[in-house]
C-alpha cells in the first residue's frame, strides 16, 4: 500500500533520515520504536508530506506522491494522521472538527457528515461533547476526538505521530483503547509509539530507527525478546 | 469669570460655531471610518502576499516582494508627505477631498495592518494549519475555515489601537485644506484671536471619541475571550 525507497531528508545542512526504504502492506499495523531525535517522527510525517523529503521516492496505491504533479490534497484524503499534541480546531465545536473536512472536500453532505460524526461520537462515548469546544476537553478526550476526525474520512490508512506523549499517564489507556480497535477492524496504521507493550501487543511488525535509518525491523516478538543490533538492545534496555 | 465666560461664547455659541466643530467631527470621522476600511483589505491582502509560500528551491514569491516594498515605501516616508502626493500630484485633478485623504490615509494604514495581521496568523499554532493540511484541505480552505478565525482573536486589539491611532493621524488633513476638526478648531481660533477654548474644545472632543472607542473595544475583547471556553 505504502511504499518508500531510498528516502532522505535534510534540514538546515543536517541530515535527518539518510535512506529509508520499506512497505508497508494493507492491514499491517507498524510501530515504529527509537530513541528521540532519531528521525522517526520525520519519517512518518514524510509519508503525506507534511515534511517534503529532499530525494527518494514515496508510493501510495501506485500513485508517486513525490511527484510535484501529484495533487497531493487528494492522497491525504486517504491518510489519516493523528498528531501528539492533538491539533483540534480551535475555533470549531467537536462536531465542526469532525465534518469540516469530509463536507469542504465534497465527500458527504453536511446531514451525511453529521449522522456520521454521531456514530463515531456513540464509538467512544462522547456524544455529549458534540457541540462543545475543543478548550473544555481533557487531552484524552481531545485526542479519541481527533482519532474520530480523522475516521470521518474513512481513510485506507492512519499514521499517529506519538499519539500518546502528550498525555496525563491516567489518559493514556483510554486513548491506546481507540487505537487497539481500530487495529482490530483491520486498519493499517503506522504508529510512532514510546508505549512499548502497546506495540508489542497491538503491531504486526515493529520499525527501528535510529541515526535516520531503520536498524532492525522484525515482528513484535523478535524485536522484543532477540534484539540482534546493539543499539536496539541498549535502546530497550533503557526503555522497558 | 466673565473674560471666560466671553471666550467660550466666542469659541462655541457666537454664530451657532458649536456645529462647526461637530462637522469637523464629522469628517474626521468619515476618513478614519473610510480609511480603516481600505487599510483592512489592504492589510488582509499584503499580510498573506508576504505569507505565500515560495516554490522549491526560492526564498520568496514575487507577491512577497511586492509586498515587502509597499510596507517598506509607507514605513520608511512620513504620512503628511503621503497625503501632499496623493494630493497634489497622483489625484490632482480629483475634487472629492474626502476620497483621496481617506485612500491615502488606507494605503498608510494598511501598510501597518499587514504587519498586525502578519504576526497575528503566524501566532496560531502551526498544528492547527498541519491539522487542515493532513486532512486534505487545501492552503486555501485551512487558511479561511481554521486560522484567520482565530488570528482574528490575536489581531482585534492591535488594530483597534490602529484605527485609534488613525483617527488622531487624521488631524494632518488641514495640510490639504480639508475641515476636519483640528483645522475647524484652529481657523476658529485664528477669527476670535483666542486659542485656548476651541483647541482644548477639539482636544476634549477627540479625547472622548476614543475613549468610548477604547471601552468598545475592551468589551468585544473580553466577549470573544469568553467563546474560548465553552
Amino acid at each position: 500500500m505504502i511504499s518508500v525507497k531510498d528516502l532522505h531528508k535534510t534540514f538546515d545542512g543536517q541530515e535527518v533520515l539518510k535512506g529509508i526504504s520499506t512497505e508497508i502492506d494493507k492491514g499491517e499495523k507498524v510501530a515504529i520504536i527509537g530513541p528521540s531525535g532519531s528521525g522517526k517522527s520525520t519519517f512518518l510525517r514524510c509519508l503525506n508530506l507534511l515534511e517534503e523529503p529532499t530525494s527518494g521516492e514515496i508510493w501510495f496505491e501506485d500513485q508517486l506522491i513525490t511527484d510535484p504533479k501529484t495533487d497531493i490534497n487528494k492522497v491525504r484524503e486517504h491518510m489519516g494522521m493523528v498528531f501528539q499534541s492533538f491539533n483540534l480546531f480551535a475555533n470549531k465545536t467537536v462536531m465542526e472538527n469532525i465534518t469540516l473536512a469530509p463536507v469542504k472536500l465534497g465527500l458527504m453532505n453536511k446531514d451525511e457528515a453529521r449522522e456520521k460524526a454521531m456514530s463515531l461520537l456513540q464509538l467512544v462515548d462522547l456524544v455529549g461533547k458534540a457541540d462543545v469546544y475543543p478548550a473544555s476537553l481533557s487531552g484524552g478526550q481531545k485526542q479519541r476526538i481527533a482519532i474520530l476526525r480523522s475516521l470521518a474520512m474513512n481513510p485506507k490508512v492512519m499514521l499517529f505521530d506519538e499519539p500518546t506523549s502528550a498525555l496525563d499517564p491516567e489518559m493514556v489507556g483510554e486513548v491506546l483503547e481507540v487505537i487497539k480497535v481500530l487495529a482490530e477492524d483491520g486498519m493499517t496504521m503506522v504508529i510512532v509509539t514510546h508505549e512499548m507493550g502497546f506495540a508489542r501487543e497491538v503491531a504486526t511488525r515493529v520499525m527501528f530507527i535510529d541515526e535516520g535509518i531503520i536498524m532492525e525491523e522484525d515482528t513484535p516478538d523478535r524485536i522484543f525478546t532477540s534484539p540482534r543490533s546493539k543499539r536496539l538492545q541498549d535502546f530497550l534496555s533503557k526503555v522497558l | 469669570m466673565d473674560n471666560i465666560s466671553t471666550k467660550f461664547y466666542n469659541a462655541f455659541i457666537y454664530k451657532d460655531r458649536w456645529i462647526l466643530y461637530f462637522k469637523g467631527l464629522g469628517v474626521t470621522m468619515e476618513i478614519a471610518l473610510l480609511a480603516g476600511v481600505i487599510g483592512i483589505v489592504i492589510g488582509c491582502i499584503v499580510a498573506l502576499m508576504k505569507l505565500s509560500e515560495p516554490k522549491k528551491g526560492r526564498k520568496h514569491t514575487i507577491p512577497w516582494y511586492i509586498a515587502t516594498v509597499y510596507v517598506d515605501i509607507i514605513r520608511g516616508t512620513p504620512s503628511v508627505l503621503q497625503l501632499l502626493i496623493m494630493w497634489f500630484i497622483v489625484f490632482s485633478s480629483s475634487n472629492n477631498g474626502v476620497l483621496v485623504a481617506s485612500l491615502s490615509f488606507g494605503i498608510n494604514s494598511g501598510a501597518y495592518v499587514s504587519e498586525i495581521i502578519r504576526a497575528g496568523i503566524l501566532a496560531v499554532d502551526k498544528g492547527q494549519t498541519e491539522a487542515g493540511r493532513s486532512l486534505g484541505l487545501t492552503r486555501g480552505q485551512t487558511m479561511w475555515e481554521i486560522v484567520l478565525p482565530q488570528a482574528f482573536k490575536n489581531v482585534l486589539p492591535p488594530i483597534g489601537n490602529e484605527f485609534i491611532t488613525l483617527i488622531k493621524e487624521t488631524a494632518i488633513v488641514g495640510y490639504v485644506s480639508l475641515s476636519d476638526l483640528t483645522r475647524t478648531a484652529s481657523q476658529i481660533s485664528s477669527r476670535t484671536y483666542e486659542a485656548f477654548m476651541p483647541l482644548i474644545g477639539a482636544a476634549v472632543i477627540y479625547f472622548i471619541i476614543i475613549k468610548i472607542l477604547t471601552l468598545l473595544l475592551g468589551a468585544l475583547e473580553r466577549r470573544l475571550r469568553r467563546s474560548d471556553i465553552r
